[in-house]
């Protein structure tokens, strides 16, 4: 579907009334030159406007989901904001050109600044919706105006038939470029925000060039200029603004383009999708990529089930907001009650209804097993009375205290507790081979705190080599095998099991501190271990 | 910068640079320490007429105890397991004295104490205390207690504001010249030393309870030099040294070192004996309503029957036997007696000689320092990783403790985004600020004159080399004002026998408070109040069992 269907001229196009007094005296066939600039106006107007469109249609779904509903209602109602406009085309009388001028630089603006003021919204209050469909409006009725305004500039110089056909074929083809270029080239590249922009100073350039080549009275020709210059300048420093604040961020940091993002009281999500890959970050770091989260996630869960030596029947899984150590714990028929607590409820509710989470998880957070609870897990773990046979921890690494705190002997003290004592846990524990004292820190403190040990780890390619620490009580010991027919994995099979035990070398034990809530010595080495391969 | 940070900067970056001369207005009151009330005290007869005098009698009690601070309750706490009726006369509206806190807004916060170092094994009631609250979880082969971890200040603990920037721990080694880091250094061994030295009489030379410490005559000496004057006897003179003495004086005793006891001034650096591994991060027991945890433990555990808004007048040894004490019912303005078979006064000295004034020339003469105790109430926070107390080098205040520090739940001080704002994290912050200059008088009337507007921009511009925007994430700023905060340990204040105030005023009269010992600490106070419900148990033939102290 195009956009610009609804920009042929109504069938009832007035008859040729001669123009008023006022134009008459710069009226008569346009030049040449001014023939040809009305006609690239035309594609410019029609490329921006289908960047417009498709901007508002990707900010709707990035910020009120479920894309499919959202393009459909910004295609619908632009289209039909166009025939308003169309229709309204009729009783612009007099002075065509200057009107014509006027509506370019609308369109300029009200387009160009469209992404910056609906995420300002956004971020600040509720009025998105309102907002949106209003642009929406307002931006159809602009440019559904122009088309037939061109025609009618155009139609001393053409005759009907030629006429039509060259302003539609713009038109159209317009359109096919935009849609072109905005998913490969300018969003990747150039990013929501910028895009707009661009083709707002675009529009105001055409409107610039317009008044050197039209044949405008000396005053309204001074007019016109002010005001293409104040435009071409608010959205220039818009652009300028935007580059330095925003751009940096998004497109080129996450190298995909940004399929839904969300802020939380605690961090911000944001979802990519490449042809191939999804990816999660949190506050901007890869927390998983769909080509090889199977790898991470088999080797968290399936271990600790072989090691626990009996079925599965309570787990409780703390951090795991993304459902998928639940989605490898539902393979177990077993299992009868899956407790997940994540502190935010931003993310387990993109990965409960957001169709390319759910397609990754499986949907098992809305599995009937399982209970999502939005709390903190220090918190849960205080007030907890129950027993887990299995407890999955799976928090974001220890790269800041308040994260740090859950990595401490006193957090691992309260999870023995809720354990049974033949219960099990594993926890994930960043990389034995970027960060190993980081890594041994928490295995000392799991020890401290009471638990045996089995350290384990593998390699995540999006990670690099990644550890986790499977403990429990006496007795522990690292599984012979699996529990689950490895032909339903991807990766784990029984016999690479004690592999994954192993410690080579260069990533084996070290001594380490004990972490305590009031030292948090792991936040330090972890952030020393880091910061010279982030270097 | 990522996208939220962006838009805020485009938002309220521009609303408040347009917004710059009508900067945001804050909500706030000065609250609490009745000064008025207090002050009725000073006026005696002419305030008595103008209230309805009921002075017959109008309620008994076994035990009256006039003080709902920590001394006062510690006695309610010690005479509880005795299941006698306790009770308190308290004539603020909410109890705890100087170790009292706010509950309103996001998170609760201390108006006064805000940590106990963990106590020494000779603090025994306080350990005690703790046990009774599970901030004590057990006890280690060398006898020594076991905290639970969620009780010490969780890291990180301290920050220093430095030369135009933040400095992790309360000394910046990385900056100081080398002279400062030599003197430092040096000062710390002289510290360590303190610590383990023992006097003649084979006594740690400093211990608290303050009592336990040694009678060498050698060291006693020290409290007729002033802190100031050690520090230039042994030749400590870089402005950071001089700088960090000065704060701990400040922070501890409200003094500056010209006016507080170089043995007190040690006493700080070296009473603290408790050495485990678990306790080398921190040794501070932190909680978000600071001291009024304690308080609140206390109250739980003893139950007394707490009056507050009660200003005790007059105290009466009487004839046939037992005590009375008139006090003012301030809400209903009507003043009251209540009998009883014994009383503790667990006040300050200089209200103890005016309830009691057959006692005053047993009572010390002490000076003491005025506070002021700032809340912040702060909808933003604005750093993830804020540690518990952030001090500004030079400024007038000592800075100011986070409330949420110690918090465990993460979600409890957020608030999720509503329809009008983003989502955003609010904390209480702490702000203190102690008189230390010799002339307390003149800093009281100044402090007890100034209105709330002068007070608040004050704290900001304390703070705004560090926090110049401070306003904008404000929400309300409240303000106590302690004209009689605690006791300074000014040079000679042990006295010419030292460790030897009296407990007991009267037969049945027993007086406890830290103007006793003469430094405000939680386990001075503790076992002040211990003492005196232990004293007054012996006269009315009542069995406590063995001492707690
Ligand atoms: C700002 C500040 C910070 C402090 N920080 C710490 C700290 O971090 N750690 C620490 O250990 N200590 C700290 N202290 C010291 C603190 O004072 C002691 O720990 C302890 O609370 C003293 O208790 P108290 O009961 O002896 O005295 P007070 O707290 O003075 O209690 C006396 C009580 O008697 C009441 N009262 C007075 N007159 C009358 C009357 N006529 N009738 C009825 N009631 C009356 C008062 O209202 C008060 O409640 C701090 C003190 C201040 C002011």
């Amino acid at each position: 579907m195009s956009a610009s269907e609804a920009s042929v001229p109504p069938p009832n196009e007035a008859p040729e009334v001669p123009e008023a007094p006022g134009q008459d005296a710069v009226a008569g066939p346009p030049r040449r030159a001014a023939r040809a600039a009305l006609l690239a106006s035309v594609f410019v107007i029609a490329t921006s406007g289908l960047i417009y469109e498709l901007i508002t249609g990707t900010l709707a779904s990035y910020v009120l989901g479920d894309s499919v509903a959202q393009f459909s209602f910004v295609i619908g109602l632009y289209l039909f904001a166009m025939g308003i406009g169309s229709y309204l085309s009729q009783y612009l009388e007099s002075k065509l050109l200057e009107r014509f001028v006027e509506i370019e630089l609308g369109v300029a603006l009200v387009g160009g600044l469209s992404a910056p003021l609906l995420f300002k919204v956004y971020t600040a209050s509720g009025a998105f919706r309102v907002l949106l469909y209003g642009l929406v409006l307002l931006i159809g009725m602009l440019v559904g105006l122009e088309i037939p305004l061109l025609i009618r500039l155009l139609k001393f110089s053409l005759d009907l038939k030629q006429l039509v056909a060259r302003v539609l074929t713009l038109d159209y083809i317009g359109a096919l470029v935009a849609s072109l270029l905005f998913p490969s080239l300018l969003l990747p590249r150039l990013g929501i925000h910028q895009t707009g922009l661009f083709f707002g100073l675009l529009n105001a350039f055409v409107a610039l060039g317009s008044t050197f080549l039209f044949p405008i009275t000396r005053a309204d020709r001074f007019r016109l200029r002010a005001l293409c210059a104040l435009t071409v300048l608010v959205l220039g420093a818009a652009f300028a603004m935007v580059t330095q604040f925003v751009e940096r961020a998004e497109a080129i940091y996450f190298g995909a383009p940004v399929v839904h993002s969300a802020q939380s009281p605690y961090q911000r999500m944001v979802l990519t999708q490449s042809p191939r890959t999804t990816r999660l970050f949190l506050n901007g770091n890869l927390q998983f990529s769909s080509d090889d989260e199977y790898r991470y996630h088999e080797v968290l869960v399936h271990p600790a089930v072989a090691a626990l030596g009996r079925d599965p029947r309570r787990v409780l899984i703390l951090g795991g907001g993304d459902g998928l150590a639940a989605r490898e714990l539902l393979r177990y028929p077993s299992v009868e009650q899956v407790t997940l607590v994540d502190l935010d409820a931003v993310v387990t509710d993109a990965f409960r209804t957001l169709p390319i989470a759910t397609r990754l998880n499986q949907g098992a957070l809305t599995d009937r097993r399982v209970t999502v609870r939005n709390e903190d897990a220090y918190k849960f773990l205080e007030g907890c009375t129950e027993s887990f046979d299995l407890a999955i921890v799976d928090f974001p690494d220890p790269g800041n205290y308040a994260v740090g705190k859950l990595y401490t002997d006193a957090f691992y003290q309260l999870l023995r507790e809720r354990l049974g004592v033949r219960g099990v846990v594993v926890v994930q524990a960043t990389s034995p081979q970027y960060a190993r004292e980081s890594f041994w820190t928490i295995v000392t403190t799991m020890e401290a705190a009471g638990f045996m040990t089995a350290p384990l780890h593998v390699y995540v390619p999006s990670f690099g080599e990644w550890g986790f620490v499977l403990a429990g009580g006496e007795g522990l010991a690292a599984p012979g095998g699996l529990r689950i027919e490895a032909s339903t994995l991807r990766y784990l099979d029984s016999a690479g099991l004690p592999e994954l035990f192993r410690f080579p070398r260069d990533i084996g034990r070290v001594a380490a501190p004990i972490n305590r809530l009031n030292d948090q010595k792991l936040v330090a080495i972890y952030t020393r271990e880091w910061s010279v391969w982030t270097r | 910068m990522d996208r939220r940070a962006f838009l805020s900067a485009l938002g309220t970056g521009w609303l408040v640079q347009t917004a710059g001369e009508h900067p945001p207005r804050i909500a706030g009151q000065v609250v609490g320490a009745s000064h008025a009330a207090g002050h009725l005290l000073r006026g005696g007869a002419p305030v008595v007429s103008s209230a309805v005098v009921r002075a017959v009698v109008q309620e008994k009690a076994d035990v009256v105890i006039v003080g709902g601070g920590v001394s006062g309750l510690s006695a309610a706490w010690r005479l509880a397991p005795a299941g006698l009726d306790v009770a308190v006369l308290e004539l603020e509206p909410r109890p705890g004295g100087t170790s009292t806190w706010g509950e309103e807004g996001a998170v609760p916060h201390p108006w006064g104490a805000h940590y106990l170092a963990a106590p020494n094994v000779e603090a025994r009631a306080a350990l005690r205390l703790l046990q009774e609250m599970g901030a004590v979880t057990g006890w280690d082969a060398a006898g020594r207690p076991v905290f639970d971890p969620r009780r010490l200040c969780h890291a990180p603990q301290e920050r220093l504001f430095y030369d135009g920037e933040w400095h992790q721990g309360l000394v910046p080694t990385d900056a100081l010249s080398i002279a400062e880091r030599d003197e430092m250094a040096r000062f710390l061994d002289i510290e360590e030393a303190l610590t383990v030295r023992r006097g003649a009489d084979g006594r740690p030379a400093f211990q608290i309870p303050l009592d336990m410490s040694s009678r060498d005559p050698d060291l006693l000496a020290l409290d007729r030099l002033s802190m100031e004057a050690w520090l230039d006897r042994e030749g400590f003179r870089t402005p950071f040294l001089r700088w960090y003495v000065r704060y701990a004086m400040l922070d501890d005793f409200g003094g500056a070192p010209e006016d507080v006891s170089a043995w007190a001034g040690l006493h700080y650096f070296a009473a603290r004996k408790l050495r485990t591994p678990e306790l080398e991060g921190s040794h501070f027991l932190v909680w978000p309503e600071g001291n009024g945890r304690l308080v609140k433990a206390l109250i739980e555990r003893a139950r007394p029957r707490i009056m507050l808004g009660s200003l005790a007048m007059a105290v009466h040894d009487l004839p046939q036997g037992g005590v009375a004490v008139d006090y003012l019912d301030v809400a209903r303005h009507e003043v009251r007696r209540i009998e009883a078979r014994a009383a503790v006064l667990a006040t300050p000295a200089f209200v103890t000689r005016r309830l009691f004034p057959a006692a005053a020339p047993m009572l010390p003469v002490r000076t003491s320092s005025p506070w002021l105790v700032a809340n912040l109430h702060v909808e933003d926070r604005f750093e993830p990783n804020l540690p518990w107390d952030s001090i500004l080098y030079e400024a007038e205040g000592l800075g100011y403790v986070d409330a949420a520090h110690q918090l465990t739940d993460l979600a409890a001080t957020t608030v999720p985004a509503s329809a009008l704002r983003a989502p955003r994290r609010q904390t209480v912050l702490t702000y203190y600020r102690a008189f230390g200059g010799a002339d307390t008088t003149a800093a009281r009337s100044m402090l007890l004159g100034s209105a709330w507007e002068g007070l608040a921009d004050g704290v900001l511009r304390d703070l705004a080399p560090a926090h110049p925007h401070l306003r904008e994430v404000l929400g309300r700023m409240d303000l106590m004002l302690w004209g009689h905060a605690m006791p300074r340990p000014r040079p000679g204040f042990l006295g010419e026998r030292p460790f030897e105030t009296t407990c007991a005023l009267g037969p049945r009269i027993a007086w406890a408070h830290v103007d006793q010992p003469g430094m405000a600490l939680f386990e001075e106070a503790q076992a002040r109040g211990v003492r005196a419900a232990e004293l007054l148990a012996g006269d009315m033939g009542v069995v406590l069992g063995e001492s707690w102290l």
